[in-house]
């Protein structure tokens, strides 16, 4: 019994003879984040389908609260009114990060498992977090930061500068990643166990069932529950948490 | 099939992620922020009107409140002037009355007054002729003679004059 864990299947291949950036690979990770993307904004529209002032649906009320939600979780933590243009970003962020996460609970490989996604969604929010600090302090005031508190620490103020992108999309990686080899492990193993076990039984029937997994069924949903379910929504809150504070402080300067 | 990488950035796939995520923000905010957005601004207005509405009816309800309870007192005030005025008409006939009374009791009074004096002295009068005469006759008739008649009543007078005062 073999068991591999690789990365996202790739599609297609569209070479653009462009050095550095290669091939436009149509992978797993875009068709998926494709599909989690007409989930969520069907969601929305059906959501906020006749939409009415008074004696509200419970799909509207579930609409507002969600807006709500966005709202508070925003204007609590960064203490005001200020940033109300980053909820749709936040809202958009943290959508799409749990619905990702969740997705692999179909049988759909997370675009999440792909690094190349958080990196993404990383380096955005670390303009984002630049272009706060810029502007709060001027551009001078932003290279004078990295000196401080004296010249020597410069590098090590630079490294930690771009230690938050990183370290940002390594863990939502790294959780995720690590849900899915633990997932596979475990299928695997089980597989492997059940095999054993009905290849006891004698002759053709000891033969058949062997290659039924049933010890499949059952434990790996148990496991999900902490592997999918509450790492998956942990990570995007995190991940949606650390937008918002990174760039909250970042304009306090 | 061939797989990429288990731990790596495809660029175009980060370039494409990169556009996901605005892509994602601008739907989010099209079709959830917008159309919430809307409807709770629409609910705002409308109760701000009902507050507004009911606000300007309790006003309208204070005017009107406020309109009785001066009316209200104005009747009032009324009620008690026209008492007054009349209690005042009515004292005032009542004193006009009991004048008028005692006015025409005094000059019935003073009337009668009159009337006895002169009846008394309309009888003091015909005594006095009467007794005048009667004297004459008797002086004459004791005297027998004639004395001027004049001085004789003069005399007379005399007398009775004092017996009048003694009276």
């Amino acid at each position: 019994m073999d068991f591999d864990i690789s990365g996202a299947r790739i599609f297609f291949r569209i070479p653009t003879g462009i050095p550095i950036l290669g091939d436009i690979l149509i992978s797993e990770t875009l068709v998926v984040t494709w599909i989690v993307m007409a989930l969520i904004t069907g969601l929305c529209i059906w959501l906020t389908r006749d939409l009415k002032v008074e004696k509200v649906s419970k799909k509207q009320a579930v609409a507002e609260w969600l807006v709500e939600l966005a709202e508070n979780f925003v204007r609590n933590n960064t203490g005001g009114t200020r940033f109300d243009k980053l909820i749709p970003f936040v809202a958009a962020l943290f959508a799409t990060s749990v619905i990702s996460n969740l997705i692999s609970l179909v049988g759909l490989r997370s675009p999440t498992a792909d690094l190349s996604t958080e990196a993404a969604w990383a380096v955005v929010v670390f303009i984002m977090i630049t272009y706060q600090k810029i502007n709060a302090g001027g551009l001078l005031g932003y290279m004078k930061g990295f000196t401080e508190p004296i010249a020597v620490m410069t590098p090590f103020n630079i490294l930690s500068e771009l230690a938050t992108p990183v370290s940002m999309a390594c863990r939502h990686f790294g959780n995720i990643l690590s849900g899915v080899v633990i997932n596979g492990l475990i299928y695997a193993a089980l597989a492997a166990g059940s095999a054993a076990l009905l290849g006891l039984l004698p002759g053709a029937v000891g033969d058949f069932l062997s290659k039924i997994p049933i010890l499949d069924v059952g434990l790996p949903a148990i496991l999900s529950v902490y592997f999918d379910w509450f790492s998956g929504v942990m990570q995007a809150f995190i991940f949606s948490m650390l937008t918002v504070m990174y760039i909250a402080n970042a304009a306090e300067g | 099939m061939e797989n990429q990488a288990l731990v790596t950035i495809i660029p175009w796939t980060f370039i494409a992620q990169i556009l996901n995520l605005f892509i994602q923000m601008y739907l989010v905010k099209r079709f959830l922020f917008k159309p919430i957005k809307e409807i709770l601004a629409k609910r705002q207005a409308m109760s701000d009107e009902q507050l507004d509405i009911a606000r300007a009816s309790r006003a309208e309800a204070d005017a009107l409140k406020e309109q009785y309870e001066n009316s209200m007192a104005n009747a009032k005030a009324e009620a008690n002037e026209i008492i007054t005025a009349a209690t005042k008409t009515a004292e005032q006939k009542s004193d006009e009355i009991i004048g008028d009374a005692n006015r025409k009791a005094a000059a019935a009074k003073v009337k009668a007054e009159a009337e006895i004096a002169q009846e008394r002295k309309k009888a003091v009068n015909e005594l006095k002729n009467e007794i005048g005469g009667m004297a004459i006759d008797l002086a004459g008739k004791v005297i027998e003679r004639e004395i001027s008649e004049d001085d004789h009543r003069k005399l007379i007078e005399e007398f009775i004059e004092n017996v009048g005062e003694a009276s």
